[in-house]
């Protein structure tokens, strides 16, 4: 009897590590590929050299609005949130100081466009 | 004793299975790292139009084409040219159909420092630092993110450097894309054709089809844009415009052009002696 109980208890512990072991390589061993994803889950450097695009084209158009809608893209933030995200990862992932500059200057349009809307 | 080894090999390959079930598919892992190429078509799109939008601001090709590598493209100018063609024929996007075209045909020619704008570009530098504009071929031009990791490469990307010693700081200066040249002017009598059809075909320099280029006609009393690439199965260098009898037209491409002056559908006639209103086809070509 009390082996029998000892034996399901052993059962029931191996049904939990082998449904561990199969999660834990379902998530992060072999994880489903993904397509037709959305922007809001690309990489951060990607995210970043987005926010740097963004930048760059707007030192020539000098339009806020433009470059508001290019990033309502990522849809969860205020454009100028997610342009100030892209500049602190900038700043902390080895950017140029030009680079660094131009994004700067998108983030502080952007305050700015943003409050007179 | 065996029968109970069998019973645990057994709770753990279900276990397996279960875990495997739940992290493929009821409760995948929440996706945070995807690269662009995994982004959804129209996404793409977008990526693509800020990365022609950022060229056209910076003339930066390696660059561009870098950007480009990671969306996945099997032909990037195809796609360019494709995603132009789409842009003119569906003109909702805020984004600007030339400025793929314009980034397809820098792409093809080979071609860095060519934006279709001039950038104003006022970067402030720290004291002791130069901006210094580096050439294409460049090791510090090299582009951004030629694989998935672009943290390394980003780095690789400095424009400005720090000099011990000052020296002149130079000017990017953007070199504007050649003019078009009016390379044939041809008359075309094909009763099969519309009458009085204004053919229009745009080539670069590689003699390949430009799509996205707006061509200007004007006439006396009026004037009207009309775009390559809307008629793809044409080609995408192709376009045209219907003219009236009786009316002379001046035509150029709005990026600049020779401008074909005095054109007028030509009077054609059929083996029976029966008249027509023929066609006219301009070819314009970059040198």
């Amino acid at each position: 009897m009390n082996s029998t109980r000892t034996l399901w208890v052993f059962i029931v512990l191996a049904l939990l590590a082998g449904t561990g072991i199969g999660v834990a390589y379902g998530w992060y061993v072999n994880p489903v590929d993904y397509f037709d994803t959305t922007p809001d889950s690309l990489r951060a450097d990607f995210k970043a050299d987005y926010v740097l695009m963004t930048a760059e084209a707007y030192q020539a158009e000098q339009d806020p609005g433009l470059a508001a809608r290019r990033l309502a893209i990522f849809g969860t933030k205020s454009s100028s949130a997610l342009a100030a995200d892209g500049l602190a990862y900038a700043r902390s992932n080895g950017f140029t100081d030009a680079e660094i500059a131009i994004m700067q200057e998108l983030v502080t349009a952007l305050q700015a466009w943003s409050g007179i809307q | 004793m065996r029968r109970a080894a069998w019973g645990l090999i057994l709770a753990l390959v279900l276990g397996v299975g279960i875990g495997l079930g739940y992290a493929w598919v009821i409760s995948p892992h929440p996706i945070t790292n995807a690269p662009p190429n995994a982004l959804r078509m129209d996404f793409k799109d977008q990526y693509r139009s800020l990365i022609a939008a950022a060229y056209a601001a910076t003339g930066n090709l390696p660059r561009a084409q870098a950007r480009l590598g990671v969306l996945g493209d099997a032909d990037p100018i195809e796609a360019l040219n494709a995603q132009a063609q789409r842009m003119l024929a569906s003109p909702q996007t805020f984004e600007r159909a030339e400025y793929v075209a314009a980034l397809a045909s820098a792409l093809e020619a080979g071609i860095s420092g060519m934006p279709v704008r001039t950038p104003t570009v006022d970067i402030p530098i720290n004291a002791g630092n130069t901006f210094t504009p580096t050439s294409p071929s460049s090791l510090t031009d090299l582009p951004v993110l030629l694989s998935e990791t672009p943290e390394l490469i980003e780095t690789q990307t400095a424009v400005v450097k720090t000099e011990s010693t000052q020296r002149p700081t130079q000017t990017p200066t953007p070199v504007p894309g050649r003019p078009f040249a009016l390379t044939a002017e041809e008359t075309v009598c094909d009763a099969n054709l519309p009458d009085g059809l204004l053919q229009v075909m745009v080539l670069n320099r590689n003699r390949r089809q430009v799509a996205g280029v707006e061509i200007v006609i004007t006439w006396d009393s009026g004037k009207e844009q009309f775009f390559t690439g809307l008629k793809p199965e044409l080609g995408n260098g192709y376009a045209d415009y219907q003219m009236t009898p009786d009316t002379t037209y001046t035509v150029q491409l709005a990026r600049g052009s020779d401008v074909a002056l005095g054109i007028t559908p030509p009077t054609c006639q059929t083996p029976d002696g029966a008249t027509f209103l023929g066609s006219i086809k301009l070819t314009f070509q970059q040198p």
